[in-house]
């Protein structure tokens, strides 16, 4: 193996890794609070990814907005005085016809996931917390909120591929010979940085502190007066919106499908079976492992190995390790 | 009167396990709950602090009626539960469980002399703050369960079995922190098997058996040791 074959193996691997990564720390926080697995996770990558085209490209919401901003800038003269105050906002849509870039496009497609997974909590998640079997009745009702957002999103947007811009510009950066784009170095870079405020929120914030409490212990969590009706959805919050930025990475990387997230949302399970159920540092751990071990069989065996490779190395870690790599007693 | 159970009923499902079980608590007194195990002790703690729903009765704490409240209510009131079996968030260490004890907004201003009052009552925490909750001992288990039982600010602390599973060197540390508690004014409903503990906190104690209340004895040498041990182990023939 060439040094240059090398540094592409390790770059690709951590791009992996860090969606994967994204992915499967929400769907492990969820998992470790509510007792679920969500499988419209993987929608709401995709969500992430067109909520952050529409609101970025020329061709989303700045195209719709356009005939709205040019009635108001042409006809405002005759409204009188709210005519007047109207004006300027008119002259202002028009001036937008670009697209609202990336910089308003990232947080509001973030937040919009967040939405999106309050949303899929109340619906599909909240009617069958507490009930009997509510792990299995609530696979099902994901995977049709899962269904019904792909669909959604082919009706309104059509089969055209879209992409999302690169967030960052220019030549790519060099490492021993081998060209890594700068989109792929600032996921690599960007994602870490998450990660970390991942944990800072939930080791030093008092809602944070209280949904590892739930996720420790619900019972004695109710006890010291925790609202655990409000720490679900809450984890949902917080799990779309890691999955919405995952779906933004992406989607700066490949084509914006709706059936984008499926793939993805597959090894994420992977990651979390893998890396310890319920155990957020096994998750990112197993994330990166598994991004690497991935690129690495590609490049050795070929793509379709890949897989089996993941698979196999999948089953013999649970063998030797039937809670993960860092599963615990409580997992 | 600060603390009363009128009738009330409940269980696991239909079968009712507390049967219509009455008691009260004033302000300032320290109450002992006994009996044989399995007789609906800590269903009724469970109930009144709001876990398991009300099947009949009634609960007022504070002057309010708290039947069938939220949890979270109950605590913002002040009634405080530790429950049985040295509960805690396993995977958190001291400092961070006790700062949950302190969850409920109530709590905040004293949060610091709260600390103090913890830390002064169970030394050893103090050495162990940093370290996690699942690699304590025993003993030191319980304290921190009652150390985040304090940081709550309790009007009444409900302790579910303290002393239960401890060596005796233990326990006499505990005993003596729960008296200790007791004297600063607390008011409390302590649950244990062992009488000889209870009689050197409370003043009141309570017999439950079959879900109700079946002796209430002020006079704690009415209670009569050899029938205790009898309820307990069966009849010695
Ligand atoms: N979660 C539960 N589901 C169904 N039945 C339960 C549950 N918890 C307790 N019980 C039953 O309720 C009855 C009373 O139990 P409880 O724990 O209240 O007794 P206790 O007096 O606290 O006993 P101990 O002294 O052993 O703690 C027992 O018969 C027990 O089996
Ligand atoms: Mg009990």
């Amino acid at each position: 193996m060439t040094p240059e074959a090398i540094v592409a193996i390790i770059a690709s691997g951590l791009v992996s890794g860090s969606l994967y990564a994204l992915m499967a720390s929400g769907l492990s926080l969820v998992w470790g609070t509510v007792r679920m697995f969500n499988f419209a996770h993987g929608a709401l990558v995709m969500i992430g990814a067109y909520s952050g085209w529409y609101i970025s490209n020329r061709g989303g919401l700045a195209k719709v907005l356009q005939p709205i901003g040019r009635n108001i800038a042409n006809n405002s003269e005759d409204w009188g005085l709210i005519g007047d105050i109207l004006h300027p906002l008119g002259e202002w849509i028009l001036s937008i016809k670009a697209g609202f870039g990336l910089l308003l496009g990232v947080p509001l497609a973030i937040i919009f996931c967040g939405i999106a997974g309050y949303v899929i909590y109340i619906f599909l998640v909240k009617p069958f917390v507490g009930k009997p079997g509510a792990d299995l009745v609530v696979i099902i009702t994901t995977i049709a909120g899962a269904s019904f957002m792909q669909n959604g999103v082919q009706v309104i947007f059509g089969p055209r591929y879209k992409q999302l811009d690169r967030i960052l510009k220019g030549p790519p950066v060099e490492i021993l010979d081998t060209a890594i784009g700068l989109q792929e170095v600032l996921i690599i870079v960007l994602t870490p940085v998450t990660l970390l405020l991942l944990n800072l929120f939930l080791k030093r914030s008092k809602l944070g502190l209280a949904i590892r409490a739930v996720a420790q212990n619900d019972d004695f969590a109710r006890l010291v007066g925790i609202n655990v009706n409000q720490i679900y959805p809450l984890t949902f919050v917080v799990s779309s919106m890691l999955a919405g930025l995952a779906g933004l990475m992406l989607g700066g990387l490949f084509f914006i499908l709706p059936t984008m997230g499926s793939e993805p949302l597959l090894r994420a399970f992977v990651v979390v079976v893998f890396g310890g159920l319920g155990s957020l540092p096994g998750t990112i751990i197993g994330a990166y492992v598994i991004g690497l071990i991935e690129q690495s069989s590609a490049y050795v065996f070929s793509l379709y190995w890949a897989p089996v490779v993941l698979f196999a190395t999948l089953i013999l870690v649970l063998i030797f390790r039937p809670r993960g790599l860092m599963g615990g007693e409580n997992s | 009167m600060l603390f009363q159970v009128e009738n009330l009923s409940s269980g696991y499902g239909k079968i009712d396990v507390v049967r219509s079980l009455s008691l009260h608590v004033d302000v300032g007194e320290h109450v002992g709950l006994f009996g044989p195990n399995g007789h609906g002790k800590t269903t009724l703690l469970r109930t009144v602090s709001g876990l398991i729903p009300v099947n009949s009765g009634r609960v007022a704490f504070r002057g309010e009626d708290i039947t069938g409240l939220d949890p979270r209510k109950i605590v913002e009131l002040g009634l405080i539960h530790v429950p049985q079996g040295n509960q805690l968030f396993p995977e958190m260490t001291v400092q961070e469980n006790l700062t949950l004890g302190a969850y409920v907004s109530r709590t905040d201003k004293s949060k610091a002399s709260n600390f103090e009052k913890v830390f002064t009552l169970f030394p050893r925490l103090k050495e162990r703050r940093s370290q996690r909750a699942q690699t304590l001992s025993g003993g030191e288990r319980q304290m921190l369960s009652i150390g985040v039982g304090l940081m709550g600010m309790p009007e009444l602390l409900i302790l579910d079995e303290p002393s239960v599973g401890l060596a005796p060197l233990i326990k006499e540390e505990l005993a003596r922190a729960i008296s200790e508690i007791a004297s600063s004014g607390v008011t409390m409903i302590v649950v244990d098997q062992d009488v000889e503990l209870l009689l050197g906190i409370c003043e009141r104690l309570y017999l439950i058996e079959k879900g109700t209340v079946s002796l209430e004895t002020t006079d704690v040498s009415q209670v009569d040791q050899a029938e205790i041990l009898e309820m307990y182990f069966g009849k010695v023939s």
